[in-house]
C-alpha cells in the first residue's frame, strides 16, 4: 500500500520528497540548521577561525615568541595595508616605511615615510621562518612523559613584506608582532576549550551513561555525586586548583593542567543531560522491541541509545565550549591560567590593565573583539544547533 | 429549525507552517439548533477538532481563517459574530460563557497543583458576577450533579486522586457550571473504559434534557454518536461530505466515505460480514488532493470529474445532504427513469 | 494439532512500588492465579478495561514482565521452555518463536534506521541468516507479504503513515517465522478505516503461516470479529472465557454482560439501556477481596464478599468465574 501519490508531481518535487524519506538523522538537522541564517553565518565565523587556530603558523608571519621580534619598532601602532594614496594607485596593497627616532624630549615617536620609493609591497605565500605542520611537543613533569612529534617541514607564510617586517595590529612593549601573538593565542584558547570539553564529555558520558541506563542504585549514588560536584561554585574552585600549579612546571604542563582543571569542573552538567536523554530513551517501544529479539545491553546502546541521543550530545558540546573558553580567559587574566610565552587571549587581555595603554596604544585591546566574536559565534551555533536537533518531534 | 443556536457559515481555516499554508478545514458549513445534539464525526486530519475550536476562537496564532468564513451565536438578547471578535473581554462570553468545552484528556484540562474547587470557583466567579461562597455551593452542588459521590469532600482534591471517569465527569461539572448555551466535546469518551464511557454518555444526555443546551459531539467513534446524537456531520480531510438525521445517515448513507466507514466498523450484531478496508491511506494535510479531496480513495470515482472540480452539498432527501457527483449522477439517473 | 502452545498455571505478576526511601512498600496486583491454556493455532483475544491485566499478561508470557508465582510453559512443538527459569542459550531459541507488536506505531520503530534495517534487525541479532543477500531477500519477502513497497525499504519511518507504521511493526514481529505473536492494543491507536485493513492482513498472515495469536484489546467488537476464542479479564483475574460465537450469544458472567451491553450500538434506534455498573474500577493497588468484581455487581451476594470464585468448566470449552453462573439468566 504505497503512499498515495495523486496529483503527478514533477520529477524535481518527486525527488525533493525522496530525499526527505530516505533523509538520515544528520540530513534532517543540517536541512533545519541550515534555514537558521544567523546560525549559518555564526558557523562559517567560527570555521574561520578554526582555520586560523590549525594553519596558525602558516597565517602569522612572524613568530610569535622572542624570536620574532622587531628590533625597530616597539610599541608600534598598526601598519595598515593600503591601495591607494596620494602617490597613486597601486594594484598590490603596500604598507608605509615607519623609522622609529626620539624627539626632543626624549619620546620614541614614528616618522612616517610616505614617499614612493619608500612603498614595501606586500607579498603572499612568502618564505619566512622554519616551521613544522604537525609540531607537537608535550614537556610533562617528569622525564618519561615527554615526546615530540613533527612532521612536514615547511617555511611558507600567508603574507609579508620585500623589504623589513609588516605588523597588522602594531607591536607590544617586547617588539613582538601582536598579530602573530593573536594568531596563536585563537589557537590556544581554541584548543584549551576543546580538550575541556573532551575531558568533560569522557567523564559525563561514563557517569551520566551509566546512571541513565543502570537505573536503581547505581542512578541514586551517581546523582548523589554529581550533585555533590555542582554544587560547588565554579570560581573559588578554579582559582584554587590553579593556584596549585607548581611554578617550575612548563608552560605546556600548566596548559593540560588547565584544560584537565576545566574539565573535572564541567563534567557534572553534561552528565546529567546524557543521564536524562537516556532514561527518557530507555522506556521507548522500540527499544523494548529490540530486547525482545534478545538483543544484548551492549547492542541496545550501540544501535539504538547511542544514536538517539548523539544529536543532543554535539548541541551541549557546542554549548559548553564558549563556557571553557570564557573560564580560561577569565583565569588567565587574572594570572592563575596560563602565562607566558604560552599565549592564550586571555593572557593577551591581561596586558591591556595598563593605564599607559589604555591611552597610547590602543590596539592592545585588538584581541577582545576577536574574543567576543568568538564566544558569540559558538553560542550562536549552538543555539542553531539546539533548535535544529530533533527533527523528530514534529509528528501527525 | 426556528433561529438555530450556533450558525458556522462557509468555515474555512489555514495554517501558515515552515511547510506552507495547510488548508485543514474548507467551506464548512451547519447549524446547530438549542437542545440538539450534533454529532462531528471524522478520522485523523479530517479537521473536526480544529472546527471546533475555531466556534472559540481557540486556534493557534497562525491560523487564518478564510474571508467569508462566518461563525453567528444566536443568545436570547444578541447576536454575536463569533470570528470578529478580538478583545479579551469580549473573547470572555464564547471561552467558558455561552459555550463551553470538555476536552478528550481531563488531566490536561485541570491544573494538577491547584484543587478542583479553587479551578471551578475562578471560572465561575469570571463568568458570572457571584461571591466566592456563591460560587463554592454552584461548584459543589454541579459536581453532585454530575453524579459524584460525596462533592463536598471532592471538592477539595486534586484531579491526580480521581479516577478517570470522575475526572472527565468533573471536567463536565466545571464546563457546565456556567450554564452554557452550547457546549462543544471534544472526544469526551475516547480515554475512558467502555463501561466508563457509558456511564457519562448516559449522563451528558440527561444534562442535556435538563439544561436544554446544545451539544456539538466530536468524535470518531460512530457507534456512541448514533446513540447520542440527533444530527451527524461527516467530515473527511477538512470538507463536510454528508450531513443530516442520525437515523437517515446510518441506515442509508449516500457518500461513498460514509459508506466505507460504516462498512469498516466490526458490528457486534454481524459477526459474520468481513471487515471491508477503505482502499488507500488518508493523504497528509501537505498532499491535499485536488478536486474532491475522497476521489484518490473511492470506488465510485468519475473519471475527469471528480479529480478536478469540488462538489457541492446538495439536498438528497429530506434532512440528509451529500457532497458527491457519483451521487448527483445516481439521483439524475432515477429522476430520469421515473419521469413520466 | 490443536495441543497448547501455552500452559499458564496459577500464574500471579505483583509490582512492588516504592514509596521513596522510607514510605509504604505497596504492590500493585497486575494479575493474581491464572490459569490458562493457548491452543496452537488459534486467534486467542484477550479483552479487558483498564487495571484489569491484559497487557502484563502479554509481557509475562514473552518474558517481559517479571513473575511473582506460578509457571509458564512455552511448547515449540519438540520442546518445552519454562519461561521463568528459561537457561541463557534458551533464550534466544524462546525469543524467536515469540513476538510482540506493539500498540503505538509511532514509538515502536527507532527513527533512525531505515525500514530495511528495522525490519532486519530480529534476523541479525539471532543470527538467523547466513549472508547480507539472505538478510535482504528475507525482508523484501516478509514486507511484500505485508502489502509494504519493497522501493521504499530505505525510507526512515517518519515517510510513513500510522497504518504503514503498522504493517512495519508486524513485518518486523513475523521475519523471524514465531510460532506466538502477541498483538498489544495493535489497531487501537489506528484510524477505523485503517484498523479494518490491519485486521484483515493479520487474519491473512495467520491462515497462510499458521501461527498462534494472541489478541490484546479493549474494544470487545474487534475481537469478536477476528478471534476464535474469547478470554475476559477484570482487575487481574480472570472472569470468562468461550469460542467466540458462544461469548457474543450468550453470557455467563455479570461482567462479561455488562461490558457488551456499555458498548453502544450502530442502530440509533436499537437503544438498549446499559447494564448499569455503579462506581468505578478499583485499584489494583487494593482490590476487594472474595470475587474482586463484587462491589459493582448488580448481583452480588455475601458469598462473593469473602470466597474466590472459583475458575471453573460451565459448559463445552466455557469457562467462569462467578459463584452463581448456572444461576444467573444474563
Amino acid at each position: 500500500m504505497a503512499m498515495t501519490e495523486d496529483a503527478l508531481p514533477t520529477a524535481r518535487e518527486a525527488k525533493k520528497k525522496e530525499a526527505y524519506f530516505t533523509a538520515s538523522q544528520y540530513q534532517l538537522v543540517w536541512a533545519r540548521f541550515r534555514k537558521n541564517r544567523s546560525a549559518l553565518i555564526a558557523g562559517s565565523i567560527l570555521m574561520f577561525f578554526i582555520l586560523i587556530a590549525v594553519f596558525a603558523e602558516f597565517v602569522a608571519p612572524y613568530e610569535p615568541t622572542k624570536a620574532g621580534f622587531d628590533r625597530s619598532y616597539l610599541n608600534g601602532p598598526p601598519q595598515l595595508p593600503l591601495f591607494w594614496d596620494d602617490n597613486g594607485f597601486s594594484l598590490r596593497p603596500f604598507v608605509y616605511t615607519y623609522k622609529q627616532k626620539r624627539d626632543e624630549n626624549f619620546h620614541l615617536i614614528f616618522d612616517v615615510k610616505k614617499e614612493l620609493d619608500q612603498r614595501r609591497y606586500l607579498e603572499f605565500f612568502v618564505e619566512g621562518w622554519e616551521y613544522h605542520l604537525i609540531n607537537t611537543y608535550v614537556d610533562l613533569p617528569g622525564e618519561g612523559l615527554d615526546f615530540r612529534l613533527t612532521v612536514l617541514p615547511m617555511n611558507r607564510h600567508l603574507f609579508g613584506v620585500d623589504k623589513g617586517k609588516v605588523h597588522l595590529f602594531g607591536t607590544d612593549r617586547q617588539k613582538k608582532d601582536l598579530f602573530s601573538r593573536v594568531v596563536f593565542a585563537i589557537r590556544i584558547s581554541l584548543s584549551i576549550g576543546a580538550i575541556g570539553v573532551f575531558i568533560a564529555f569522557v567523564l559525563a558520558l561514563a557517569i551520566g551513561g551509566t546512571a541513565g541506563y543502570y537505573g536503581g542504585w547505581t542512578d541514586r549514588i551517581t546523582q548523589m555525586i554529581t550533585d555533590a560536584v555542582r554544587v560547588v561554585p565554579t570560581i573559588p574552585l578554579f582559582m584554587a586548583m590553579a593556584a596549585f600549579v607548581p611554578a617550575e612546571w612548563s608552560s605546556e604542563a600548566r596548559f593540560f593542567f588547565i584544560s584537565m582543571i576545566l574539565g573535572l569542573v564541567g563534567w557534572p552538567t553534561l552528565a546529567r543531560r546524557i543521564r536524562t536523554h537516556i532514561l527518557a530513551e530507555r522506556s521507548q517501544d522500540y527499544i523494548l522491541a529490540s530486547h525482545l529479539c534478545g538483543a544484548r545491553p551492549s547492542h541496545i546502546i550501540r544501535r539504538h541509545l547511542l544514536p538517539s541521543f548523539t544529536s543532543y550530545i554535539i548541541v551541549d558540546l557546542v554549548i559548553s565550549f564558549p563556557y571553557m573558553v570564557l573560564s580560561e580567559t577569565a583565569l588567565s587574566f587574572v594570572g592563575l591560567g596560563l602565562k607566558d610565552p604560552v599565549n592564550s587571549l586571555g593572557v593577551l587581555l591581561q596586558n591591556v590593565t595598563d593605564v599607559d595603554v589604555m591611552l597610547n596604544y590602543q590596539w592592545y585591546f585588538i584581541p577582545l573583539p576577536i574574543f567576543v566574536v568568538i564566544v558569540m559565534s559558538f553560542v550562536f551555533v549552538g543555539d542553531g544547533l539546539r533548535d535544529a536537533a530533533d527533527p523528530y518531534t514534529v509528528h501527525k | 429549525m426556528g433561529r438555530p443556536l450556533i450558525s458556522v457559515r462557509d468555515l474555512t481555516l489555514q495554517f501558515d507552517t515552515d511547510e506552507g499554508r495547510i488548508t485543514a478545514v474548507n467551506r464548512v458549513s451547519f447549524d446547530i439548533a438549542p437542545g440538539e445534539v450534533m454529532g462531528l464525526v471524522g478520522e485523523s486530519g479530517s479537521g473536526k477538532s480544529v472546527t471546533a475550536k475555531s466556534l472559540m476562537q481557540l486556534n493557534a496564532r497562525n491560523a487564518v481563517y478564510g474571508p467569508d468564513s462566518r461563525i453567528i451565536l444566536n443568545l436570547e438578547d444578541r447576536e454575536i459574530d463569533v470570528l470578529a471578535l478580538k478583545s479579551p473581554a469580549d473573547l470572555l462570553v464564547i471561552r467558558g460563557g455561552a459555550i463551553s468545552m470538555v476536552f478528550q484528556e481531563p488531566m490536561a484540562s485541570f491544573a494538577p497543583a491547584l484543587t478542583i474547587g479553587s479551578q471551578m470557583i475562578e471560572t465561575l466567579m469570571i463568568h458570572l458576577k457571584i461571591s466566592k461562597a456563591e460560587a463554592k455551593d454552584t461548584a459543589i452542588d454541579m459536581l453532585a450533579r454530575v453524579g459524584i459521590a460525596d462533592a463536598s469532600s471532592r471538592f477539595n482534591q486534586y484531579v491526580f486522586e480521581l479516577s478517570g471517569g470522575m475526572r472527565q465527569r468533573a471536567m463536565i461539572a466545571m464546563a457546565l457550571s456556567t450554564k452554557p448555551k452550547l457546549l462543544i466535546a471534544d472526544e469526551p469518551t475516547t480515554a475512558l473504559d467502555v463501561t466508563i464511557q457509558a456511564q457519562v454518555l448516559e449522563l451528558m444526555q440527561d444534562l442535556v434534557k435538563e439544561f436544554h443546551m446544545g451539544i456539538l459531539f466530536i468524535t470518531h467513534d460512530l457507534g456512541v454518536i448514533a446513540q447520542t446524537a440527533d444530527h451527524i456531520a461527516v467530515m473527511y480531510l477538512g470538507e463536510l461530505v454528508e450531513t443530516g438525521s442520525t437515523r437517515t445517515v446510518i441506515h442509508h448513507p449516500r457518500h461513498p466515505y460514509t459508506r466505507g466507514l460504516l462498512n469498516a466498523i466490526p458490528k457486534l450484531d454481524e459477526l459474520d460480514a468481513p471487515l471491508v478496508a477503505v482502499p488507500g491511506d488518508i493523504p497528509s494535510p501537505l498532499e491535499r488532493p485536488s478536486g474532491c479531496v475522497f476521489h484518490t480513495r473511492c470506488s465510485e470515482v468519475i473519471e475527469g470529474r471528480c479529480a478536478a472540480e469540488e462538489p457541492e452539498m446538495k439536498p438528497v432527501d429530506k434532512d440528509h445532504d451529500v457532497a458527491c457527483f457519483a451521487v448527483e449522477l445516481a439521483d439524475a439517473g432515477r429522476a430520469e427513469n421515473t419521469a413520466p | 494439532m490443536s495441543e497448547s502452545i501455552v500452559s499458564i498455571r496459577d500464574l500471579s505478576v505483583h509490582f512492588p512500588i516504592t514509596g521513596g526511601w522510607f514510605g509504604p512498600k505497596l504492590v500493585v496486583r497486575a494479575l493474581d492465579d491464572i490459569d490458562l491454556e493457548i491452543k496452537r493455532g488459534q486467534f486467542f483475544g484477550l479483552v479487558g478495561e483498564s487495571g484489569s491485566g491484559k497487557t502484563t499478561l502479554g509481557r509475562a508470557i514473552l518474558k517481559a514482565a517479571p513473575i511473582s508465582k506460578g509457571e509458564i510453559i512455552f511448547h515449540d512443538g519438540e520442546r518445552e521452555f519454562d519461561v521463568n527459569n528459561l537457561a541463557k542459550q534458551d533464550v534466544l531459541a524462546f525469543r524467536r518463536q515469540a513476538q510482540l507488536i506493539f500498540q503505538d506505531p509511532y514509538a515502536a520503530l527507532s527513527p533512525r534506521m531505515t525500514v530495511r534495517d528495522i525490519i532486519a534487525e530480529p534476523l541479525e541479532v539471532m543470527k538467523l541468516t547466513q549472508s547480507k543477500d539472505e538478510t535482504n531477500q528475507r525482508v523484501r519477502d516478509i514486507a511484500s507479504e505485508c502489502r509494504l513497497n519493497v522501493e521504499h525499504l530505505r525510507r526512515f519511518p517518519h515517510a510513513f503513515s500510522g497504518g504503514q507504521r503498522q504493517r512495519i511493526s508486524i513485518a518486523r514481529a513475523l521475519v523471524a517465522k514465531p510460532s506466538f505473536l502477541v498483538a498489544d492494543e495493535s489497531v487501537a491507536a489506528l484510524d477505523v478505516s485503517i484498523q479494518a485493513d490491519i485486521l484483515n492482513l493479520l487474519k491473512s498472515l495467520q491462515q497462510e503461516h499458521g501461527f498462534t495469536f494472541f489478541f490484546i484489546s479493549h474494544d470487545l467488537s474487534v475481537v469478536a470479529h477476528v478471534c476464535d476464542v474469547v478470554a475476559v479479564m477484570y482487575l487481574g483475574r480472570l472472569v470468562e472465557m468461550a469460542p467466540s460465537r458462544k461469548l457474543f450469544s450468550r453470557q455467563r458472567h455479570p461482567y462479561t454482560a455488562a461490558l457488551l451491553s456499555a458498548i453502544p450500538s450502530l442502530d440509533p434506534d436499537h437503544h438498549h439501556k446499559a447494564i448499569k455498573l455503579e462506581g468505578e474500577i478499583p485499584s489494583p493497588l487494593s482490590p476487594p477481596p472474595g470475587c474482586r468484581f463484587h462491589t459493582r455487581c448488580s448481583f452480588a451476594r455475601d458469598r462473593c464478599r469473602v470466597e474466590k470464585p472459583e475458575w471453573r468448566t460451565i459448559d463445552d470449552e466455557h469457562f467462569v468465574a462467578c459463584h452463581f453462573a448456572d444461576e444467573l439468566d444474563l
